[in-house]
Protein backbone atom coordinates (compact mmCIF):
# COMPACT_ATOMS: atom_id res chain seq x y z
CA UNK A 1 0.00 0.00 0.00
CA UNK A 2 1.27 3.48 -0.97
CA UNK A 3 1.47 5.63 2.17
CA UNK A 4 2.46 8.83 0.32
CA UNK A 5 -0.40 11.35 0.30
CA UNK A 6 -1.53 12.54 -3.13
CA UNK A 7 -0.52 16.15 -2.37
CA UNK A 8 2.43 15.99 -0.06
CA UNK A 9 2.92 19.09 2.07
CA UNK A 10 5.59 21.24 0.52
CA UNK A 11 8.57 22.17 2.65
CA UNK A 12 8.78 25.69 3.99
CA UNK A 13 11.76 27.18 2.21
CA UNK A 14 13.88 29.66 4.19
CA UNK A 15 16.52 31.87 2.63
CA UNK A 16 19.32 32.74 5.07
CA UNK A 17 21.38 35.61 3.70
CA UNK A 18 24.81 35.81 5.29
CA UNK A 19 28.14 37.54 5.13
CA UNK A 20 31.24 37.25 7.26
CA UNK A 21 29.80 39.22 10.15
CA UNK A 22 28.99 37.99 13.65
CA UNK A 23 25.39 39.01 13.12
CA UNK A 24 25.11 36.58 10.21
CA UNK A 25 26.54 33.87 12.38
CA UNK A 26 23.90 34.65 15.00
CA UNK A 27 21.19 34.36 12.33
CA UNK A 28 22.42 30.91 11.28
CA UNK A 29 22.69 29.72 14.89
CA UNK A 30 19.20 31.02 15.59
CA UNK A 31 17.71 28.99 12.73
CA UNK A 32 19.74 25.95 13.81
CA UNK A 33 18.51 26.30 17.36
CA UNK A 34 14.91 27.19 16.51
CA UNK A 35 14.14 24.78 13.69
CA UNK A 36 16.91 22.17 13.74
CA UNK A 37 15.48 18.64 13.90
CA UNK A 38 11.99 19.63 12.79
CA UNK A 39 10.79 18.16 9.50
CA UNK A 40 9.31 20.20 6.69
CA UNK A 41 12.00 22.84 6.15
CA UNK A 42 14.39 23.48 3.31
CA UNK A 43 17.13 26.04 3.77
CA UNK A 44 19.17 27.97 1.27
CA UNK A 45 22.23 29.73 2.59
CA UNK A 46 22.92 32.75 0.40
CA UNK A 47 25.96 34.95 0.07
CA UNK A 48 25.70 37.98 -2.20
CA UNK A 49 29.01 39.48 -3.18
CA UNK A 50 28.43 43.21 -3.55
CA UNK A 51 30.29 43.90 -6.74
CA UNK A 52 32.21 47.13 -6.64
CA UNK A 53 31.85 49.36 -9.64
CA UNK A 54 34.33 49.02 -12.46
CA UNK A 55 35.65 52.49 -11.52
CA UNK A 56 37.51 50.88 -8.64
CA UNK A 57 39.55 48.64 -10.90
CA UNK A 58 42.16 49.37 -13.52
CA UNK A 59 41.23 46.39 -15.68
CA UNK A 60 38.51 43.79 -16.11
CA UNK A 61 41.03 41.14 -15.10
CA UNK A 62 41.65 42.89 -11.77
CA UNK A 63 37.92 42.97 -11.06
CA UNK A 64 37.52 39.34 -12.10
CA UNK A 65 40.34 38.27 -9.77
CA UNK A 66 38.68 40.16 -6.92
CA UNK A 67 35.35 38.44 -7.57
CA UNK A 68 37.00 35.02 -7.74
CA UNK A 69 38.70 35.57 -4.42
CA UNK A 70 35.47 36.72 -2.79
CA UNK A 71 33.53 33.81 -4.28
CA UNK A 72 36.05 31.35 -2.86
CA UNK A 73 35.77 32.92 0.59
CA UNK A 74 31.96 32.95 0.41
CA UNK A 75 31.81 29.28 -0.60
CA UNK A 76 33.96 28.30 2.37
CA UNK A 77 31.77 30.33 4.72
CA UNK A 78 28.57 28.80 3.36
CA UNK A 79 29.96 25.27 3.67
CA UNK A 80 30.84 26.00 7.29
CA UNK A 81 27.32 27.23 8.03
CA UNK A 82 25.83 24.30 6.13
CA UNK A 83 27.71 21.93 8.41
CA UNK A 84 26.36 23.72 11.48
CA UNK A 85 22.79 23.45 10.19
CA UNK A 86 23.17 19.76 9.33
CA UNK A 87 24.62 19.08 12.75
CA UNK A 88 21.58 20.76 14.27
CA UNK A 89 19.30 18.21 12.63
CA UNK A 90 18.48 19.37 9.11
CA UNK A 91 18.83 16.61 6.50
CA UNK A 92 21.82 17.10 4.19
CA UNK A 93 19.66 17.31 1.09
CA UNK A 94 17.58 20.08 2.66
CA UNK A 95 20.43 22.57 3.16
CA UNK A 96 21.64 24.25 0.01
CA UNK A 97 24.12 26.98 -0.69
CA UNK A 98 24.07 29.77 -3.24
CA UNK A 99 26.66 32.43 -4.04
CA UNK A 100 25.99 35.26 -6.44
CA UNK A 101 27.47 38.58 -7.46
CA UNK A 102 25.26 41.55 -6.73
CA UNK A 103 25.79 43.47 -9.99
CA UNK A 104 24.55 47.01 -9.71
CA UNK A 105 21.73 46.01 -7.36
CA UNK A 106 21.67 46.78 -3.69
CA UNK A 107 22.12 43.80 -1.39
CA UNK A 108 18.47 43.82 -0.41
CA UNK A 109 17.35 43.89 -4.05
CA UNK A 110 19.63 40.96 -4.83
CA UNK A 111 18.36 38.98 -1.82
CA UNK A 112 14.73 39.65 -2.70
CA UNK A 113 15.26 38.70 -6.35
CA UNK A 114 16.72 35.36 -5.30
CA UNK A 115 13.95 34.83 -2.76
CA UNK A 116 11.52 35.28 -5.60
CA UNK A 117 13.40 32.88 -7.91
CA UNK A 118 13.58 30.20 -5.22
CA UNK A 119 10.05 30.94 -3.94
CA UNK A 120 11.20 31.11 -0.34
CA UNK A 121 8.57 31.99 2.23
CA UNK A 122 10.98 33.58 4.68
CA UNK A 123 14.16 35.62 4.52
CA UNK A 124 16.49 35.44 7.51
CA UNK A 125 19.25 37.98 8.11
CA UNK A 126 21.30 39.13 11.04
CA UNK A 127 21.00 42.69 12.19
CA UNK A 128 24.25 44.59 11.82
CA UNK A 129 24.67 47.11 14.57
CA UNK A 130 25.50 50.13 12.50
CA UNK A 131 25.92 53.58 13.90
CA UNK A 132 23.28 56.13 12.93
CA UNK A 133 25.82 57.90 10.76
CA UNK A 134 26.66 54.72 8.90
CA UNK A 135 23.03 53.84 8.38
CA UNK A 136 22.31 57.39 7.21
CA UNK A 137 25.16 57.46 4.70
CA UNK A 138 25.12 53.93 3.41
CA UNK A 139 21.78 52.44 4.37
CA UNK A 140 20.78 49.28 6.16
CA UNK A 141 20.06 46.02 4.37
CA UNK A 142 17.82 44.62 7.11
CA UNK A 143 15.76 47.82 7.28
CA UNK A 144 15.33 47.86 3.57
CA UNK A 145 14.34 44.18 3.50
CA UNK A 146 11.67 44.87 6.09
CA UNK A 147 10.26 47.70 3.99
CA UNK A 148 10.60 46.21 0.53
CA UNK A 149 9.85 42.51 0.98
CA UNK A 150 6.58 41.31 -0.50
CA UNK A 151 4.82 37.94 -0.13
CA UNK A 152 7.27 36.69 2.44
CA UNK A 153 8.27 37.04 6.07
CA UNK A 154 11.53 38.64 7.12
CA UNK A 155 13.32 37.50 10.25
CA UNK A 156 15.90 39.95 11.49
CA UNK A 157 17.97 38.24 14.16
CA UNK A 158 19.47 40.49 16.82
CA UNK B 1 59.88 68.57 -27.22
CA UNK B 2 56.21 67.69 -27.49
CA UNK B 3 53.61 67.41 -30.15
CA UNK B 4 54.18 70.65 -32.05
CA UNK B 5 51.88 69.95 -35.00
CA UNK B 6 53.77 72.37 -37.12
CA UNK B 7 53.46 75.44 -34.89
CA UNK B 8 56.67 77.45 -35.02
CA UNK B 9 57.78 79.40 -31.96
CA UNK B 10 57.25 82.63 -33.88
CA UNK B 11 53.71 81.65 -34.76
CA UNK B 12 52.92 80.65 -31.16
CA UNK B 13 54.29 83.94 -29.82
CA UNK B 14 52.14 85.81 -32.30
CA UNK B 15 49.07 83.92 -31.06
CA UNK B 16 49.99 84.48 -27.42
CA UNK B 17 50.31 88.22 -28.02
CA UNK B 18 46.78 88.19 -29.38
CA UNK B 19 45.25 86.91 -26.14
CA UNK B 20 47.66 87.85 -23.39
CA UNK B 21 48.66 91.33 -22.12
CA UNK B 22 52.06 92.43 -23.39
CA UNK B 23 53.74 92.19 -19.98
CA UNK B 24 52.66 88.58 -19.69
CA UNK B 25 54.06 87.45 -23.02
CA UNK B 26 57.14 85.31 -22.45
CA UNK B 27 60.33 85.88 -24.40
CA UNK B 28 60.50 82.27 -25.46
CA UNK B 29 57.92 79.53 -25.74
CA UNK B 30 58.56 75.94 -24.82
CA UNK B 31 56.30 73.28 -26.23
CA UNK B 32 56.02 70.52 -23.65
CA UNK B 33 54.95 66.94 -23.99
CA UNK B 34 51.92 66.36 -21.80
CA UNK B 35 52.96 62.78 -21.13
CA UNK B 36 55.06 64.13 -18.23
CA UNK B 37 52.65 66.62 -16.76
CA UNK B 38 54.81 67.52 -13.75
CA UNK B 39 57.21 69.15 -16.19
CA UNK B 40 54.49 71.24 -17.79
CA UNK B 41 54.76 74.66 -16.25
CA UNK B 42 53.62 78.27 -16.38
CA UNK B 43 54.24 79.84 -19.84
CA UNK B 44 54.63 76.46 -21.56
CA UNK B 45 52.55 75.50 -24.57
CA UNK B 46 50.99 72.07 -24.97
CA UNK B 47 49.36 70.90 -28.17
CA UNK B 48 46.32 68.69 -27.80
CA UNK B 49 44.18 67.50 -30.65
CA UNK B 50 46.14 69.90 -32.87
CA UNK B 51 45.16 72.86 -30.69
CA UNK B 52 47.89 74.83 -28.87
CA UNK B 53 47.20 75.76 -25.23
CA UNK B 54 49.20 78.37 -23.35
CA UNK B 55 49.59 77.07 -19.79
CA UNK B 56 48.95 79.36 -16.86
CA UNK B 57 48.71 78.61 -13.13
CA UNK B 58 47.86 75.42 -11.31
CA UNK B 59 44.32 75.34 -10.00
CA UNK B 60 43.65 75.22 -6.30
CA UNK B 61 41.09 73.55 -4.11
CA UNK B 62 38.81 76.44 -3.40
CA UNK B 63 37.28 75.92 0.01
CA UNK B 64 39.90 76.63 2.58
CA UNK B 65 41.05 80.18 1.96
CA UNK B 66 44.58 81.30 1.27
CA UNK B 67 46.23 78.07 2.28
CA UNK B 68 44.51 76.23 -0.53
CA UNK B 69 46.36 73.24 -1.77
CA UNK B 70 47.55 73.48 -5.36
CA UNK B 71 46.35 70.84 -7.72
CA UNK B 72 49.46 70.20 -9.81
CA UNK B 73 47.51 67.99 -12.16
CA UNK B 74 44.99 70.71 -12.96
CA UNK B 75 46.20 73.73 -14.91
CA UNK B 76 44.50 76.73 -16.33
CA UNK B 77 45.36 77.35 -19.98
CA UNK B 78 44.32 79.50 -22.90
CA UNK B 79 43.28 77.99 -26.21
CA UNK B 80 45.52 79.95 -28.57
CA UNK B 81 43.19 79.48 -31.52
CA UNK B 82 40.03 80.85 -29.88
CA UNK B 83 41.30 82.67 -26.79
CA UNK B 84 39.00 80.62 -24.55
CA UNK B 85 40.26 79.83 -21.09
CA UNK B 86 40.24 76.10 -20.39
CA UNK B 87 41.17 73.78 -17.59
CA UNK B 88 43.61 71.05 -18.52
CA UNK B 89 43.35 68.12 -16.20
CA UNK B 90 45.72 65.22 -16.25
CA UNK B 91 43.66 62.29 -15.06
CA UNK B 92 44.77 59.35 -12.99
CA UNK B 93 43.19 56.72 -10.84
CA UNK B 94 43.66 57.10 -7.13
CA UNK B 95 42.20 54.81 -4.50
CA UNK B 96 41.99 56.05 -0.98
CA UNK B 97 40.01 55.78 2.21
CA UNK B 98 37.73 58.63 3.18
CA UNK B 99 36.91 59.23 6.80
CA UNK B 100 33.85 60.83 8.34
CA UNK B 101 34.11 60.69 12.09
CA UNK B 102 34.91 57.07 12.89
CA UNK B 103 33.49 55.85 9.61
CA UNK B 104 36.04 54.83 6.98
CA UNK B 105 35.03 53.95 3.43
CA UNK B 106 36.68 53.22 0.10
CA UNK B 107 36.83 55.96 -2.49
CA UNK B 108 38.37 56.28 -5.91
CA UNK B 109 39.20 59.16 -8.20
CA UNK B 110 38.25 57.60 -11.50
CA UNK B 111 39.07 58.92 -14.97
CA UNK B 112 36.47 56.62 -16.50
CA UNK B 113 33.75 57.97 -14.26
CA UNK B 114 34.47 61.57 -15.13
CA UNK B 115 34.62 60.74 -18.83
CA UNK B 116 31.30 58.88 -18.62
CA UNK B 117 29.57 61.72 -16.85
CA UNK B 118 30.98 64.40 -19.13
CA UNK B 119 29.49 62.50 -22.02
CA UNK B 120 26.19 62.01 -20.20
CA UNK B 121 25.80 65.69 -19.31
CA UNK B 122 27.10 67.12 -22.57
CA UNK B 123 25.06 70.23 -23.36
CA UNK B 124 23.40 70.36 -19.94
CA UNK B 125 23.91 73.82 -18.40
CA UNK B 126 23.83 72.54 -14.83
CA UNK B 127 27.13 70.72 -15.32
CA UNK B 128 30.70 71.55 -16.17
CA UNK B 129 31.40 70.70 -19.81
CA UNK B 130 34.47 69.14 -21.28
CA UNK B 131 36.02 66.51 -23.46
CA UNK B 132 38.71 63.86 -23.26
CA UNK B 133 41.78 63.75 -25.49
CA UNK B 134 44.73 61.37 -25.51
CA UNK B 135 48.25 62.70 -25.19
CA UNK B 136 51.31 61.37 -27.05
CA UNK B 137 51.68 58.52 -24.57
CA UNK B 138 48.02 57.56 -24.92
CA UNK B 139 47.06 58.93 -21.50
CA UNK B 140 43.68 60.52 -21.02
CA UNK B 141 43.69 64.25 -20.59
CA UNK B 142 40.64 66.35 -19.94
CA UNK B 143 39.97 69.73 -21.52
CA UNK B 144 37.31 71.43 -19.42
CA UNK B 145 35.55 74.74 -19.83
CA UNK B 146 36.78 77.20 -17.28
CA UNK B 147 33.83 78.45 -15.28
CA UNK B 148 34.42 81.97 -14.11
CA UNK B 149 32.39 82.78 -11.04
CA UNK B 150 31.80 82.34 -7.35
CA UNK B 151 30.85 79.17 -5.56
CA UNK B 152 27.32 78.83 -4.25
CA UNK B 153 28.69 79.11 -0.72
CA UNK B 154 30.43 82.40 -1.48
CA UNK B 155 27.28 83.78 -3.09
CA UNK B 156 25.15 82.90 -0.05
CA UNK B 157 27.55 84.50 2.39
CA UNK B 158 27.54 87.80 0.52
CA UNK B 159 23.77 88.26 0.37
CA UNK B 160 21.65 90.18 2.87
CA UNK B 161 22.48 92.52 5.71
CA UNK B 162 21.73 89.89 8.33
CA UNK B 163 20.16 86.44 8.42
CA UNK B 164 16.59 87.68 8.55
CA UNK B 165 17.09 90.00 5.58
CA UNK B 166 18.91 87.23 3.71
CA UNK B 167 16.28 84.64 4.55
CA UNK B 168 13.29 86.71 3.42
CA UNK B 169 14.82 88.49 0.45
CA UNK B 170 17.49 86.22 -1.02
CA UNK B 171 17.07 82.66 0.23
CA UNK B 172 13.90 81.91 -1.83
CA UNK B 173 15.81 82.49 -5.07
CA UNK B 174 18.76 80.42 -3.85
CA UNK B 175 16.38 77.66 -2.81
CA UNK B 176 14.94 77.62 -6.32
CA UNK B 177 18.47 77.33 -7.70
CA UNK B 178 19.21 74.56 -5.22
CA UNK B 179 16.16 72.64 -6.40
CA UNK B 180 17.41 72.94 -9.99
CA UNK B 181 20.79 71.64 -8.88
CA UNK B 182 19.10 68.76 -7.06
CA UNK B 183 17.16 67.99 -10.25
CA UNK B 184 20.51 67.80 -12.01
CA UNK B 185 21.77 65.28 -9.45
CA UNK B 186 18.55 63.33 -9.90
CA UNK B 187 19.39 63.15 -13.59
CA UNK B 188 22.72 61.52 -12.69
CA UNK B 189 21.05 59.14 -10.26
CA UNK B 190 18.42 58.22 -12.81
CA UNK B 191 21.32 57.13 -15.00
CA UNK B 192 22.77 55.17 -12.10
CA UNK B 193 25.65 57.62 -11.66
CA UNK B 194 26.71 59.37 -8.47
CA UNK B 195 28.24 62.80 -8.27
CA UNK B 196 30.52 61.46 -5.56
CA UNK B 197 31.71 64.68 -3.97
CA UNK B 198 28.77 66.98 -3.40
CA UNK B 199 29.68 70.13 -1.54
CA UNK B 200 29.01 73.80 -1.89
CA UNK B 201 32.35 74.66 -3.47
CA UNK B 202 31.64 72.17 -6.23
CA UNK B 203 28.80 74.38 -7.40
CA UNK B 204 29.86 77.48 -9.31
CA UNK B 205 27.71 80.34 -10.52
CA UNK B 206 28.82 80.83 -14.10
CA UNK B 207 29.30 84.58 -14.62
CA UNK B 208 28.78 84.11 -18.33
CA UNK B 209 25.32 82.56 -18.10
CA UNK B 210 24.15 83.11 -14.52
CA UNK B 211 23.59 79.36 -14.20
CA UNK B 212 24.89 77.35 -11.28
CA UNK B 213 26.92 74.38 -12.45
CA UNK B 214 28.20 71.21 -10.82
CA UNK B 215 31.92 70.55 -11.12
CA UNK B 216 34.34 67.78 -10.11
CA UNK B 217 32.50 64.53 -10.49
CA UNK B 218 35.42 62.14 -10.80
CA UNK B 219 35.04 60.71 -7.28
CA UNK B 220 33.26 57.49 -6.57
CA UNK B 221 32.65 55.87 -3.21
CA UNK B 222 31.88 52.29 -2.36
CA UNK B 223 28.25 52.46 -1.35
CA UNK B 224 26.47 50.02 0.86
CA UNK B 225 22.75 49.41 0.75
CA UNK B 226 22.05 52.99 -0.23
CA UNK B 227 23.76 53.80 -3.50
CA UNK B 228 23.09 57.51 -3.34
CA UNK B 229 23.07 58.09 0.43
CA UNK B 230 26.40 59.90 0.43
CA UNK B 231 25.28 62.21 -2.39
CA UNK B 232 22.09 62.97 -0.47
CA UNK B 233 24.16 63.73 2.59
CA UNK B 234 26.06 66.27 0.48
CA UNK B 235 22.83 67.84 -0.75
CA UNK B 236 21.61 68.11 2.83
CA UNK B 237 24.79 69.90 3.83
CA UNK B 238 24.44 72.40 1.01
CA UNK B 239 20.79 73.06 1.86
CA UNK B 240 21.61 73.54 5.53
CA UNK B 241 24.35 76.00 4.64
CA UNK B 242 22.01 77.96 2.38
CA UNK B 243 19.18 78.06 4.93
CA UNK B 244 21.56 79.13 7.71
CA UNK B 245 23.54 81.56 5.55
CA UNK B 246 26.56 79.55 6.56
CA UNK B 247 27.05 76.74 8.98
CA UNK B 248 25.37 77.49 12.30
CA UNK B 249 27.68 75.83 14.78
CA UNK B 250 27.15 75.09 18.44
CA UNK B 251 30.40 76.92 19.15
CA UNK B 252 29.15 80.07 17.42
CA UNK B 253 25.86 79.93 19.31
CA UNK B 254 27.61 79.39 22.61
CA UNK B 255 29.64 82.54 22.03
CA UNK B 256 27.06 84.74 20.35
CA UNK B 257 23.66 83.49 21.48
CA UNK B 258 24.05 81.48 24.67
CA UNK B 259 20.28 81.64 25.31
CA UNK B 260 19.67 79.73 22.07
CA UNK B 261 22.53 77.37 22.81
CA UNK B 262 20.91 76.50 26.15
CA UNK B 263 17.69 75.52 24.39
CA UNK B 264 19.39 73.08 22.03
CA UNK B 265 19.24 69.38 22.66
CA UNK B 266 21.41 66.67 21.19
CA UNK B 267 18.59 65.86 18.76
CA UNK B 268 18.97 69.26 17.08
CA UNK B 269 22.39 68.75 15.56
CA UNK B 270 23.57 67.24 12.32
CA UNK B 271 23.68 63.47 12.16
CA UNK B 272 27.27 63.46 10.96
CA UNK B 273 28.74 66.78 12.08
CA UNK B 274 27.58 67.11 15.63
CA UNK B 275 28.78 70.70 15.91
CA UNK B 276 26.35 71.90 13.22
CA UNK B 277 22.81 72.82 14.14
CA UNK B 278 20.08 71.46 11.88
CA UNK B 279 17.15 72.66 13.91
CA UNK B 280 17.39 76.19 12.53
CA UNK B 281 13.91 77.07 13.73
CA UNK B 282 15.28 77.17 17.26
CA UNK B 283 17.86 79.69 16.11
CA UNK B 284 15.74 81.66 13.63
CA UNK B 285 12.04 81.35 14.58
CA UNK B 286 10.89 82.64 11.16
CA UNK B 287 12.25 79.52 9.42
CA UNK B 288 9.07 77.77 8.19
CA UNK B 289 8.15 74.49 9.80
CA UNK B 290 8.14 72.65 6.47
CA UNK B 291 11.66 73.73 5.61
CA UNK B 292 12.84 72.89 9.10
CA UNK B 293 11.32 69.45 8.75
CA UNK B 294 13.37 68.87 5.61
CA UNK B 295 16.52 69.97 7.45
CA UNK B 296 15.69 67.68 10.35
CA UNK B 297 15.84 64.69 7.98
CA UNK B 298 19.61 65.23 8.26
CA UNK B 299 19.63 65.58 12.05
CA UNK B 300 20.55 63.09 14.75
CA UNK B 301 16.89 62.70 15.68
CA UNK B 302 15.71 61.82 12.15
CA UNK B 303 13.60 58.63 12.30
CA UNK B 304 13.83 58.19 8.52
CA UNK B 305 16.25 59.42 5.89
CA UNK B 306 15.87 60.46 2.30
CA UNK B 307 16.76 57.57 0.05
CA UNK B 308 16.30 59.31 -3.28
CA UNK B 309 16.70 62.79 -4.68
CA UNK B 310 13.07 62.65 -5.72
CA UNK B 311 11.95 62.30 -2.09
CA UNK B 312 13.95 65.40 -1.22
CA UNK B 313 12.60 67.26 -4.23
CA UNK B 314 9.03 66.31 -3.35
CA UNK B 315 9.41 67.80 0.11
CA UNK B 316 11.15 70.92 -1.19
CA UNK B 317 8.36 71.32 -3.74
CA UNK B 318 5.86 71.70 -0.91
CA UNK B 319 7.66 74.65 0.68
Amino acid sequence: MDTQPENPVKDKHLLIAVDESDSSRRAVLYVADFLGGFPGFTLTLLSVIPEPEQDFYETEAELKAWIEEKTGTANKLLEHYRTILIQSGFPEDKVRVHVCVGDAKSLSDAILAIRCDLTCCTVVVGRHHKTKTEEFLFGSTSNRLIHEAKNCAVWVVE
Amino acid sequence: MGESDGYSEKELLRMIRKWVPRERVPKRVRIKDTADFFRVDYDDVVVLDKVPYFVRNNEREGRFGIDDEQKFWVKRARNLLTGDVKILKWVFRERFEARIGNLVFDCVRSPQKEARILELVSGKPAFMQGKTVLDTAGNQLRILDYIRGKTLGQVALELGSDHEDYFHNHFPALLAEFMGLTEAIRFLHDHNEKHGDIRRDHIIKDDATGHYRWIDFDFNYRHGESRFGYDLFGLGNVLLFLAGRGDVTTYRLLRERPDVFDRLTEDDVNIVFHNRVNNLKKVYPYVPEKLNRVLMHFAVSAPVYYETTQELLDDLGEL
